[in-house]
């Protein structure tokens, strides 16, 4: 792979919107997580949904930071996406006031989800059954298409070079990292606003209750750890500004980190009557293939930013598959541990904290291992439950100006 | 940087499975319209769809396969059967983590999220089986392929909605050419589904009984469904095999309006991107291309501006062109995987497939239509169009084995 800068960072998560709230809450500690998770979340009628745990973003108003009018029609997926877009392309300097400072057509944006809105859904399903399929709100219908909240990013921030939307359930977000690299390699864009989103409905809280996966009542969770009995729901989005070197260097942007490596891997479970599963296999050959596309060495990893979400034996089989391919005393973190599990943003989310260790923020809580004061690489890790995992290696940009 | 060759071709459709019983469906301009049976139609004043008849997923699909997939990934691994038999690829050829899939689609399982939702509403929570749960999910739809060839690399899906197939056929292309694969197995599959097809029955985009791309009488489009997948190999995997290749998938565009979530924009600003960018990144120039297999949906406002486009980047030369959605309507992710299949073919035959239901000549509309029969013609790059919901454009150039000049590397992030 080919470094590619990142320039800004632009997030909406249960602990705070922006890289800066998401930072002071990150550097606050596991005493945070204590409130996110606490209270009914509004998202979540109390007459169908008893007793949820889940990490909303509570103080969540796309108002604040995109004004009054034409938000009616937009679903809580598609306000997510645009806020973070916006945050993220003042960030990293791509927009100054509002203004572009590199062509629209020369920005694209590369998003991703693993449920899509399920809000708007179920909302026409409810409308079409309950009442009459007559009555679909024709403005609000195009919500359901998976694509529709990334096609109103590029609406709102005008951002016309190619816009994807990738679906790889958790892996989501860290492959969309693959897809721009590939179509700035191409030229087709100097640079990609690259991340994910999911939005917390009651739909989806409902469905992985029903998978007997949550640490709900009694049952406690604590990710990346053997006494973990669950995982916990956040929701969110998180976009980071890739950019071609010339592209950061000719504007002078600050290069906070560059993506130097990538790995994804796939492999299927013995049987065939078996859908849902984890492989340490795959977990492992794509941390490998990482670093061999980084050209760098395990001892190189300072840190994993792991996928562990609390469901005991897919954390078991991700650490696994870490050791294998970067030895038993690699600092691994568990971010979910703080957020919950955000789905299609997680791999953005995770690289932002990423983001954050490398400025100096603590990395909590840990799972294995001790992180060095100073890191310089970071494995971001996505696990899904198809058999599926990516890796991505970030490098610090000090470093990165170093080398 | 390598070429990338199409060695082989599957479809599920309202014309027929596989390539031959399609082709010659296309070729004899057959309609796929017909009364929706998959649902209820009453109340809706629409009624006809493209809908693919006689699909019985065990005639493709092993009995654990069938009980995994909903009808979406299953026209998908379908279709995926018939592409690889049809490239020839033996199974440890196939198998390996040098092959990826990349699959698009619009909705994905929507026929499974429409029955939990349709047993959560009705019957109550407690109704809702959980094993079934774990079928939805558009990330299935490249997980079922690799696991039924043993594929090892990467595997994404791609809702890009109308213009999924070329998005995923493109960025399949390019994996191959940055070396990140040999093999990918990709294209889209679409299904029809009542919810969907209430949506754009309120949208007011659905025509009574009849799709007429580029009429001046035109009412809009006929909803379909499908799967068209093609097997993408790299020049030395395909070469090393002694595989026969089909045709060369060439440059491509890939634009976003950033205009209107439903509408194009009134002069084709990404749509004109996409077509230009597919030519100059194929090394050719707009005089080299043959043939353009438009998007065409029979809808006001997309013909009326792809013709625009599609004259702005010709100028006064009369490109044949056409939309095969008078025969199998919008099959929405799909449809640009089943156009890419026929540009495949047109390139392989020298046959433009028809723009059927072409009546009344509209000056908005300005094309050298390829009307209501097939015709055949030099063939040696083509283009296929796409535009879709959200403004995003995608054109993919196919041409003869060898005809493009060889590909420019990368850029390194030239300046």
């Amino acid at each position: 792979m080919r470094p590619c800068a990142i320039t800004g960072v632009g997030l909406v998560s249960p602990i705070g919107v922006g890289y800066d709230a998401f930072c002071r809450a990150l550097a606050a500690g596991t005493d945070d997580s204590q409130r996110v998770f606490r209270g009914h979340p509004t998202l979540l009628n109390p007459e169908r949904v008893a007793d949820p745990v889940a990490a909303e973003c509570y103080d969540f108003d796309a108002k604040k930071y995109l004004g009054e009018k034409g938000l009616r029609n937009f679903d809580r997926l598609t306000k997510f996406l645009i806020v973070s877009a916006k945050l993220a392309l003042e960030h990293s300097g791509l927009k100054r006031d509002g203004v572009h400072q590199v062509p629209p057509d020369r920005i694209g944006l590369c998003s991703a989800t693993a449920y899509g809105s399920l809000e708007a859904i179920t909302e026409a399903a409810h409308v079409a059954e309950l009442e009459d399929p007559r009555f679909l709100n024709p403005n609000r219908f195009p919500n359901t298409v998976i694509n529709a909240a990334a096609g109103y990013v590029s609406i709102w921030e005008d951002l016309r070079a190619p816009n994807v939307t990738v679906v790889d359930g958790n892996c989501g977000a860290l492959d969309a990292v693959l897809s721009s690299e590939t179509h700035l390699l191409y030229g087709r864009a100097d640079a990609f606003v690259v991340g994910g989103g999911e939005a917390l409905s009651e739909p989806l809280y409902l469905a992985f209750r029903k998978l007997d996966v949550l640490a709900e009542g009694s049952r406690i969770s604590v990710p990346g750890r053997r006494e973990s009995q669950g995982m916990l729901l956040g929701e969110g989005a998180a976009y980071l500004c890739l950019e071609t070197p010339q592209s950061a260097h000719r504007r002078g942007a600050n290069v906070r980190a560059e993506v130097v490596g990538y790995g994804n891997a796939f492999e299927p479970p013995d049987s065939e009557a078996v859908l849902v599963h984890v492989s340490a296999l795959s977990v492992d050959r794509a941390i490998r293939m990482a670093l061999a596309d980084a050209g760098l060495r395990a001892q190189d990893i300072d840190i994993v930013a792991s996928a562990a979400s609390g469901i005991p034996h897919f954390d078991a089989a991700e650490l696994v598959g870490v050791e294998a391919a970067l030895g038993p005393h690699i600092a691994v973190a568990a971010p979910k541990a703080i957020f919950g599990e955000t789905f299609g943003a997680a791999g953005g989310l995770a690289m932002a904290c990423a983001l954050a260790w490398f400025d100096g923020v603590r990395v909590a809580p840990l799972v294995t291992g001790k992180a060095p004061a100073n890191p310089r690489h970071i494995v971001v890790l996505a696990v899904g439950y198809y058999g599926n995992a990516t890796a991505v290696i970030l490098r610090h940009g000090e470093a990165a100006r170093a080398s | 940087m390598s070429r990338v060759y199409v060695t082989g071709l599957g479809v599920v459709s309202s014309l027929g499975f596989g390539r031959g019983a399609y082709w010659k469906s296309v070729v004899e301009g057959r309609s796929g319209f017909a009364p929706i049976e998959g649902f209820d139609t009453s109340g809706f004043d629409r009624s006809v769809a493209g809908e693919v008849k006689g699909f019985n997923a065990r005639d493709f699909l092993t009995a654990a396969e069938a009980r995994r997939t909903g009808r979406c990934s299953a026209f998908a691994l379908a279709a995926a059967r018939m592409a690889v038999e049809d490239s020839g690829l033996l199974p440890r050829e196939v198998a390996g983590e040098r092959t990826s899939v990349i699959i698009g689609t619009t909705m994905g399982e929507a026929d499974v999220i429409g029955e939990l939702e349709q047993t959560w509403i009705r019957r109550g929570l407690g109704a809702v089986s959980p094993s079934r749960l774990p079928l939805y999910g558009s990330t299935l739809l490249p997980i079922h392929l690799a696991r039924a060839f043993g594929a090892r690399g990467m595997v994404q899906t791609l809702p890009a909605a109308c213009a999924a197939g070329n998005y995923s056929i493109a960025f399949a292309a390019d994996l191959i050419r940055s070396g990140r694969a040999d093999v990918v197995i990709t294209g889209a599959s679409e299904l029809l589904q009542k919810l969907q097809f209430a949506g754009f029955v309120r949208l007011g985009a659905v025509a009574p009984d009849r799709c007429q791309p580029f009429d001046k009488n035109r009412k809009g489009l006929i909803i379909g469904e499908g799967a068209g997948i093609m097997v993408l190999e790299s020049e030395a995997h395909a070469v090393r095999r002694n595989a026969t290749p089909m045709a060369e998938v060439g440059g491509s565009g890939l634009a976003c309006d950033a205009h209107h979530i439903t509408r194009p924009h009134p002069e084709g600003t990404g749509s004109l991107l996409a077509m230009r960018e597919a030519i100059s990144r194929s090394g050719v120039t707009p005089d080299e291309i043959d043939f353009v297999n438009a998007h065409g949906t029979g809808t006001h406002a997309n013909d009326k501006v792809e013709s625009l486009v599609i004259r702005e980047v010709f100028g006064d030369r009369p490109v044949p062109v056409s939309s095969m959605k008078g025969m199998l309507g919008h099959c929405m992710g799909a449809a640009s995987a089943l156009e890419a299949v026929a540009c495949v073919l047109t390139v392989q035959t020298g046959i433009y497939p028809p723009t059927m239901s072409y009546e009344t000549p509209d000056p908005e509309c300005a094309l050298n239509l390829v009307a209501n029969r097939s015709a055949t013609g030099k063939a040696e790059i083509v283009l296929n169009n796409s535009l879709a919901f959200g403004g995003y454009d995608a054109v993919v150039a196919f041409a003869k084995p060898g005809r493009l000049p060889y590909p420019a590397p990368a850029s390194s992030f030239s300046q």
